[in-house]
């Protein structure tokens, strides 16, 4: 496994930048790999391999799961046993949440966390938000702009 | 401002608490921020991200395109990689994600998930290493996803002009060539302004036709 691209040019200090820009291992929010490809072992969540976690599937996730695919509990699911990865991603969904803010905040790679919650899906415990139209409308576009803008 | 109506409802004089009606889903909407490697991307995430900028590991198919060998038949490879992203809540029902991808020289990136659904991309282009951007803007070109090239002038300089930068990619004359700060939020707060008014007439024609 390597990472190609850690995308990690660390930047001279600078105190004008936001504190979390200057990464390094320490910096908030969730690791950074590490850019001499080595696996930051004690890092993980799980020592499981993926395949372990996922039954032994590397794919076969649900297409319409995208990475920006928001996700909440069912409510009304029946209590049921669940690997100690899927209940992780129960206890976050209370509010809605993205399928990647899931696999970061869980540590778990992205196509682990999309099969997961496709199973979870399927098992009732997960409402899944997949949206009626994949493009984006021009009148949604228009909030986004509007929302932008409004930011300083 | 609307209010939500109370799920509380009333039995005689007595107010009985709703159970609390689950919270709706916002609508997520994302925007690629691309390019090669520490052009900035990564910075111009977190610099209009509300949150620290978050990481995740995905797979991505990578099919090389022969710029070694072209005469060789192109060859699929599968590499993990790590992705950092940002979100910025726009209103309740709204919320827009930035993702970065990770710059692939030499490989031009299949990365079909995730440009799925998205408004559109912004590809961070440094002067001092104009063609570590190729690939992104080849791939969003043959994708037809609406792009604009961002020339990160993080160094305080440019080592050439917008037009410049314009011939040495040549792209399309409706694709902008903008220059911007990464560190700075309102200089990536107005990059994203421009992509999203690409991904409006996109759309706009799109409905139309």
């Amino acid at each position: 496994m390597t990472y190609s691209d850690p995308d990690d040019p660390a930047p001279p200090a600078r105190p004008s930048v936001r504190p979390f820009l200057q990464s390094g291992p320490s910096s908030v929010g969730g690791y950074r790999p590490t850019p001499s490809g080595e696996p930051p072992a004690d890092d993980q969540a799980t020592t499981l391999r993926p395949f372990v976690i996922t039954s032994g599937r590397t794919d076969g996730a649900d297409p319409e799961i995208g990475m920006e695919t928001q996700v909440t509990v069912n409510h009304a699911a029946t209590p049921m046993r669940l690997s100690p990865e899927m209940r992780a991603i129960v206890a976050l969904c209370g509010d809605p949440l993205s399928v990647a803010e899931i696999s970061a905040r869980l540590r778990l790679h992205l196509g682990v966390t999309r099969i997961l919650v496709g199973d979870l899906r399927a098992a009732g415990q997960l409402d899944v938000h997949v949206l009626d139209n994949e493009t984006p409308d021009p009148e949604t576009i228009m909030r986004v702009i509007r929302g932008l803008r409004a930011i300083t | 401002m609307d209010f939500e109506q109370s799920p509380d409802h009333f039995v005689g004089t007595a107010r009985v608490g709703g159970r609390g009606a689950p919270k709706k889903a916002p609508v997520p909407v994302k925007i690629i921020v691309a390019g090669g490697f520490g052009v900035g991307k990564t910075t111009t995430v977190g610099a209009i991200s509300e949150i620290s900028p978050l990481t995740t590991e995905a797979e991505m198919t990578s099919e090389s395109v022969g710029i070694d060998n072209p005469g060789q038949a192109t060859m699929k490879t599968t590499t993990t990689i790590a992705m950092d992203f940002g979100v910025l809540t726009i209103d309740q029902t709204l919320k827009l994600y930035i993702f970065g991808t990770p710059g692939q020289s030499r490989f031009a990136f299949m990365w079909d998930d995730l440009i799925k659904g998205a408004l559109g991309a912004l590809v961070v282009v440094d002067t001092a290493r104009i063609d570590d951007c190729y690939p992104a803007v080849d791939y969003f070109e043959r994708a037809g996803l609406p792009f604009v090239v961002g020339v990160n002038t993080f160094n305080g300089q440019m080592n050439y002009s917008l037009e410049e930068v314009r011939w040495a990619l040549a792209v399309r004359d409706d694709v902008p060539v903008l220059s911007f700060d990464a560190r700075f939020r309102a200089s990536v707060r107005d990059a994203l302004l421009v992509v999203l008014d690409q991904a409006l007439d996109k759309a706009i024609r799109a409905r139309s036709t």
